[in-house]
């Protein structure tokens, strides 16, 4: 937060994009703006409007699918800090099959 | 027609007259009973409060089954028995609902198996006017069992016997007539592969080895055809409500299985190093990318499909470049064939699902046996220098020696525990199985609460009786160091499972619901009329997993059994140094997870199910 006021850039992290939500966005890996889950979350609604339509709901996820944090541990709240470094990578939540 | 065996059974004239079912909305109040050496068959009735308590599918499976004697019956001897079996919501308009189980004691494991099926036999099967099927005995040739209406017949099968799945329906339909359901074991089940499976339409009831009991009797296929429709206690508001689910199973939680299939996991589960390669060795694969679904449908045509009285669809076909038709793809098919194996070429591992497919072998066990062998190969505990990972001939070649019964084929086709016992080594402990039954594509040491759930799960590893993988997939539990607060969750997941087993609907469907015991309450309430609720839901589930127990205690279980291969719990994923699971962690949620069962801390049932 620091840095992003210093210099007036928002903080990008990278994204990357599985099952339902790389279909909608059209792309594996991106980048968005944010410091926390909600700022990035609405920033990749943005850029790819049928993200918007199927994953995203405003600054949260919608039901059935969630967010990893460099394939380390899930996280729901739009308010999650995000570090620089962070990769945050958007899933379909069911598994099975 | 072909003329009936002598020793057919029909039933009898008077039987057929006296019997008269009145029963519960939904239910036809009786199962049927084919004694298969004599040729005889009995219609047995079960009353509603039977019914009420074990509901249908697996949980009316398995009660049948200990009355029948089948926890202490070797299960492919004459005495085993096997029933396939249908539930209450089967034939409703409620969508995925057509869906039948089949259940006994799996020649892989020595435990309950209960295996679900989809689509025009659960309706038909019901439709003969039966709530189950129960096969015991054997029948003395290759014959075909028809099942049309109150009239049960056995028939020859000589001419199907060797046949692949596909082609042996084919001509039985064209036998019988195209208003027939059937199903039927493939050249696996013939040659009681212990993991073979019971085929329908494309779709498999797979794990366990249900194939090779239905074999041991020498039972080819089962046809059926019925006229017998239940009625609903309340049609208007259940047709209502079967519409608002419909509707709902178009939304974003279903879009998934919809447009992509269940084989799209398989990115995600590489990049969170959870899936299992070369034998559980590593956590991700190299070669993920080119088999995924997202590259296999850039370069070829991809077609989809869905079971009968199904709004979802999640079927996603992929052709062949040979020419060779197309195959279904699930994620276990891919993961099993493909990075178990090391095998990155996507026409082989196209090629396996569908050689799989034909000779009825369930794709977890071959692929998880084969891998255990090419290990083996590769330290040279067997003699089998061309079997190595990422060989897509070996992979072929050694599914063809499954059925071929050669010497390689008749160690894999006891499953990788039995060879890992035979081939020595102390190679047990990197035999990818818990209970005899092959892990699914989830590496345990990453998915914790997963793993607590295949360790105690009565068919052995299994994805599908416990969903605990979605307690690893939220944050509520930190996937890599779970405790005990993980327990109460990994029973909820199980839980549901054993209703939807019951009820039965699909685990396709499951991120529909808000609410999932209450509005299955309601469904059920719309289709029997009986006053049931969530709560009364939750203690049912409850007592049809402690049910299943109760058969593996009586088939011999030991607290021992409930544990994961050694190298799962001593060795870290080499790509995650915090993927590790301690034997002491794993015994304490196992500890954790029988008290909250009400079962002692070792695991057992002190109580008679019956009075729970
Ligand atoms: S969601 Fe898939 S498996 Fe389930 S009933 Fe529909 S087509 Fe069959």
């Amino acid at each position: 937060m620091f840095q992003e006021r210093l210099s007036g850039v928002a903080m990008q992290v990278a994204v990357e994009l599985f099952g339902i939500p790389r279909a909608r966005a059209g792309v594996a890996q991106t980048s968005a703006a944010g410091s926390n889950l909600g700022d990035v979350l609405a920033d990749l609604a943005q850029k790819f409007p049928p993200l918007a339509e199927t994953c995203i709901d405003g600054r949260s996820l919608r039901a059935g699918f969630v967010v990893n944090l460099s394939a380390d541990r899930f996280v729901t709240s739009p308010e999650t800090p995000l570090a620089e470094g962070d990769t945050v990578l958007l899933l379909s939540l069911d598994a099975g099959g | 027609m072909t003329p009936a065996l002598p020793h057919a059974g029909l039933i009898e004239a008077s039987y057929r007259k006296k019997f008269v079912t009145h029963s519960v909305p939904g239910y036809h109040g009786c199962y049927l009973r084919v004694d298969l050496s004599t040729g005889s068959s009995a219609r047995i009735a079960l009353d509603e409060s039977r019914l009420r308590r074990v509901l249908g599918g697996s949980g009316l499976g398995v009660d049948i089954l200990l009355n029948e004697g089948a926890a202490e019956a070797d299960p492919l001897s004459e005495n085993a028995a096997l029933a396939f079996v249908f539930s209450p919501l089967v034939g409703s308009p409620l969508t995925t609902s057509a869906k039948f189980a089949v259940v006994s004691k799996s020649p892989l494991t020595q435990r309950i198996n209960d295996s679900l099926a989809s689509s025009g036999f659960a309706i038909a099967g019901k439709k003969t006017g039966h709530d189950a099927i129960v096969l015991v005995g054997k029948a003395p040739r290759p014959s075909v069992l028809v099942i049309d209406d109150e009239n049960v017949s056995l028939e020859p099968a000589d001419e199907l016997w060797g046949l692949a799945n596909r082609a042996a329906q084919d001509r039985l339909r064209e036998r019988l007539g195209a208003d027939y359901q059937v199903a039927t074991i493939g050249p696996a089940g013939e040659r009681l592969v212990r993991f073979a499976t019971i085929s329908h339409d494309g779709r498999h009831a797979g794990r366990g080895g249900s194939g090779a009991v239905l074999g041991a009797k020498n039972i080819k296929a089962i046809a059926v055809r019925g006229s017998r429709r239940t009625e609903w206690a309340h049609p208007q508001e259940l047709v209502a409500l079967a519409k608002r689910l419909s509707e709902k199973s178009f939304g974003p939680a279903t879009a998934k299985y919809r447009e992509l299939g269940t084989a799209t996991n398989l990115l995600a589960f590489n990049r969170l190093n959870v899936l299992p390669t070369r034998n559980f060795q590593q956590g991700s694969f190299a070669g993920a990318e080119a088999i995924s679904p997202e590259q296999l449908s850039v370069a070829r045509e991809r077609t989809r499909s869905s079971c009968a009285a199904c709004t979802i669809g999640c079927e996603h076909l992929y052709g062949l470049k040979n020419g060779d038709g197309s195959v279904r793809l699930e994620y276990e098919n891919l993961f099993a064939l493909g990075p178990m194996c090391g095998i990155s070429d996507p026409e082989t591992v196209l090629a396996a699902c569908k050689l799989c497919d034909e000779l009825g072998l369930d794709t977890i066990s071959a692929g998880g046996t084969i891998a255990f062998a090419m290990e083996c190969a590769e330290r040279g505990y067997i003699d089998a220098p061309w079997l190595r990972f990422g060989d897509g001939t070996a992979l072929i070649r050694a599914l063809e020696s499954i059925v071929s019964g050669d010497e390689l084929g008749r160690l894999l086709a006891e499953g990788s525990r039995s060879m890992a016992l035979e081939v020595g080594h102390n190679s047990i402990a990197f035999a990818p199985q818990v209970k005899g039954l092959e892990i699914p594509g989830y590496d345990p040491r990453g998915l914790q609460t997963m793993a607590l759930g295949f360790a105690v799960g009565t068919r052995g590893a299994d994805h599908n009786r416990s969903g605990a993988y979605e307690v690893d997939f939220s944050e509520a539990v930190d996937r890599r160091n779970v405790n005990t607060e993980a327990v109460p969750l990994a029973i909820e997941t199980e839980d549901k499972a054993a209703l939807m087993d019951s009820l039965i609907l699909c685990k396709f469907l499951r991120g529909v619901f808000s609410d999932f015991f209450a509005e299955a309450a309601e469904m059920l309430r719309l289709v029997t009329g009986w006053d049931v609720t969530a709560a009364e839901l939750r203690a049912t589930a409850a007592r049809i997993v402690t049910t299943k127990k109760q058969f593996n205690i009586r088939a011999g279980w030991t607290p021992a059994e409930d544990t994961l291969p050694e190298r799962i719990l001593h060795e870290a994923l080499p790509e995650d140094a915090r993927a590790q699971l301690s034997p002491t962690r794993l015994a304490t949620l196992i500890e954790a997870y029988n008290r909250a069962r009400g079962w002692t801390p070792a695991g057992y049932v002190m109580e008679d199910i019956r009075s729970l």
